[in-house]
């Protein structure tokens, strides 16, 4: 007997992957030689090595995961639909680091013992840059120098998406967290068409990152300012707007590998500032831009963040800020007016119906006069938020209100409930 | 008290207009005044009076450095808030040019900086200025060529070319070759500087970086040629690996037995653990690739 696991409902192996968010299998016969019964109990684990990703289960929509499921699978072939999860505290290293495991029970007495299927894979989450491995490392910034590919690639895309003439279409209005959402989870999957492995890291700015401030990762900054990197890294390759490089140095003395960002809002004085959003989103000044002008260099001006790499892992933090605000204050659902600030005088793009540019393609003003980069990548493993999201997409993002809202992304200190 | 208490009364100890107050009080301390300024961004947008309180901190000059230094932090913090600021902009943009010629250095450089995250012409003019008459220049030679790089014309390669030439420092050498990694009649002097083992290391792997850009075939050739001498730097050669690692054709690189032969003793041979590890990825790539056919 053999049998089919589909993981996001998909037999695609990019499909793979898995976050805290639950996500819709299922599983089918697809050869049932070996039993006589109509239906077979199939047990499903989760099979991995102490130090890798785990994963659990459970029958529905609601309700508690265990570590192990049963399910009665009909032999006729028709599937069965169960949800995979990944173990909160236990990510994935690698690709396949976990295994699904399915085994029969082939007679009507008796324990599921016989192996009839399996399916590798993987637990993939935003994490902390320093928690990362050298391997998880170096296949980011990989991806991330294949995707700049010398200032020619689809990262040049993003880079246009960030500038002066855009800014209003992100910044200081309520659209400003979930435009940037949207941006960083485009950007995370155009990363992930390259190596699926990848998930976007996060810089914690309100923390020193001894490893994220190396040679090896994202780089320091030499005498004048200009990023170094070793020898092996890829992102000495990097280039944007036709110039060399990255200019990046931290001001005032400031060591970001030894101390937290200099008069940047902690977490919890983050948390503190509100439990409604409009009080929240009050963190685009500090922590947020207070991050930014630590610096100088391109990352200190809206107009030219976006060409050094680690403006991602800033706002992917800002990102997580928000989602993990989010869980403590249960603010996922849109139509509550303290899960987002809306309000008729907002700018157009602010509001919870309004499209967001430029996945939306518009071109006339008030919006800017080109739209770079298309509509947001699809993902193979979630159908949220779609090509043209608008701002109430970005609000639900693990699918806690509706579960078709689940975007695909978590975060190592977010859990799903 | 726990630590969510503690926060919650630290972000409430100073009402953002309460810090803006704090922030413009000549009376208060610098200490004081520099940590107000932190809290302060979104409320500069709040008021016209407001914007022009914290851009009279920024011209002052009897003002402590420290404070006007934090007022322009503020300022560019709240400028990445655009929808708020956007009526404040021109202000803003005039006060910058005008401390732009400030008599600290650091309150220079933190405007020009800004000015040309900003793409103003302004600082493309006195950049260029300072850079060909010197007794004119608002900063060093090494941070103007860094500012032109922010939005380059061909109006400064000829400069840049000269301080290659005749360098003031290193740092202003480095910088100009930065510069010149966007013109492409200047991919000749970068093979140049990149075969050339008495040039400092990171000119070379600068070189490298400005070659693969301006003219990649070439660079993927003196890759390879790197990686086949015996007598180059291991950290040129992990440059040069890194490069055709990631950006060479992967049909001829897997059928390179020179080459291969040659990262095969960078695998073992190189003193680096680090060069080790990227000539045996290489090889893991490469060699099994070849093995598939």
């Amino acid at each position: 007997m053999n049998v089919e696991l589909q993981i996001n409902n998909s037999a695609d192996a990019n499909a793979r992957f898995v976050g805290w968010c639950p996500s819709p299998c299922r599983i089918r016969v697809t050869n049932p030689s070996g039993t006589t019964l109509p239906t077979v109990t199939i047990e499903l684990r989760s099979v991995s090595a102490a130090s890798a990703g785990a994963v659990v289960f459970r029958k529905t929509t609601n309700g508690a995961f265990s570590d192990t499921i049963q399910l009665d699978v009909p032999v006729s072939g028709t599937s069965v639909p169960f949800f995979v999860a990944g173990r909160f505290g236990r990510p994935s290293v690698n690709n396949g680091d976990v295994r699904i495991e399915a085994r029969a029970k082939l007679t009507a007495t008796g324990t599921p013992t016989t192996l009839v299927g399996s399916v590798p894979v993987m637990v993939r989450i935003r994490k902390n840059a320093e928690s990362l491995t050298p391997g998880e490392r170096d296949r980011f910034i990989g991806a991330f120098a294949r995707l700049n590919n010398q200032g020619l690639g689809r990262f040049a895309d993003f880079r246009n998406m960030h500038t002066t003439v855009s800014q209003p279409q992100a910044h200081g209005a309520p659209g400003f967290l979930p435009w940037h959402r949207a941006y960083l989870l485009d950007l995370e999957r155009e990363l992930q068409a390259i190596d699926a492995s990848v998930a976007l890291p996060y810089w914690r700015f309100d923390q020193p990152a001894p490893k994220l401030f190396t040679r090896d990762f994202f780089g320091v900054s030499g005498p004048g300012g200009a990023v170094q990197f070793s020898n092996t890294n890829p992102l000495q390759f990097w280039r944007t707007d036709g110039v060399q490089g990255i200019t990046r140095a931290p001001l005032n003395n400031w060591n970001p590998a030894t101390q937290p960002g200099p008069t940047v809002r902690t977490e919890a004085q983050t948390f503190a500032l509100g439990t409604n959003y409009a009080a929240f989103s009050i963190m685009e000044g500090n922590p947020h831009g207070t991050a930014h002008t630590r610096w100088d260099g391109y990352i200190r001006s809206i107009g030219t963040a976006a060409k050094d790499p680690l403006f991602f892992l800033l706002h992917c933090n800002v990102d997580r800020l928000w989602a993990k605000w989010q869980r403590q204050n249960s603010r996922f659902d849109p139509t509550q007016a303290a899960s987002f600030d809306s309000n008729p005088s907002n700018p157009v793009g602010h509001n919870l119906t309004d499209t967001m540019w430029p996945w939306n393609g518009v071109t006339t003003p008030p919006r800017p006069p080109t739209a770079p980069g298309g509509g947001l990548a699809p993902s193979p493993c979630a159908s949220a938020p779609g090509a043209q999201p608008r701002v109430q997409n970005m609000i639900d993002y693990a699918g806690s209100v509706n579960a078709l809202s689940r975007g695909g992304f978590d975060y190592d200190d977010v859990r799903f409930a | 008290m726990t630590t969510k208490k503690k926060a919650a009364k630290s972000s409430r100890k100073m009402s953002s207009r309460a810090a803006m107050a704090v922030a413009t009080d000549e009376k208060a301390t610098t200490k004081q005044r520099v940590k107000a300024m932190s809290q302060a961004p979104l409320a500069v947008c709040e008021t016209d009076d407001n914007l022009q309180k914290m851009l009279a901190v920024v011209r002052n000059k009897d003002e402590a450095v420290q404070v006007r230094l934090a007022a322009l932090d503020t300022l560019a913090t709240a400028a990445f808030s655009a929808v708020k600021f956007e009526s404040c902009r021109n202000d803003y943009i005039a006060a910058l040019r005008e401390v732009a010629e400030d008599p600290s250095q650091e309150i220079r450089e933190s405007a020009l900086g800004l000015l040309a995250g900003e793409k103003d012409p302004f600082v493309q003019k006195k950049m260029l200025e300072g850079l060909k008459n010197p007794q004119k220049a608002l900063v060093p030679p090494e941070k103007a060529l860094q500012l032109l790089s922010y939005d380059v014309h061909t109006e400064a390669y000829a400069v840049a070319r000269d301080i290659v030439k005749n360098p003031p420092s290193e740092t202003a050498k480095q910088e100009a070759l930065r510069l010149l990694a966007a013109d492409a009649k200047s991919a000749p002097l970068f093979e140049k500087l990149l075969r050339d083992k008495d040039e400092k290391r990171e000119v070379r792997q600068l070189s490298a970086s400005a070659l693969n850009a301006l003219n990649p075939d070439k660079l993927q050739e003196h890759a390879r040629e790197i990686l086949l001498d015996d007598s180059e730097y291991e950290d040129i050669q992990a440059t040069s690996l890194t490069a055709l690692k990631r950006f060479g054709d992967e049909e001829e690189l897997s059928k390179d037995k020179a080459l291969l032969k040659s990262v095969d003793r960078l695998s073992t041979e190189a003193k680096s653990a680090k060069y080790k590890r990227s000539a045996k990825q290489f090889l893991q790539t490469y060699v099994d690739k070849d093995k598939d056919k």
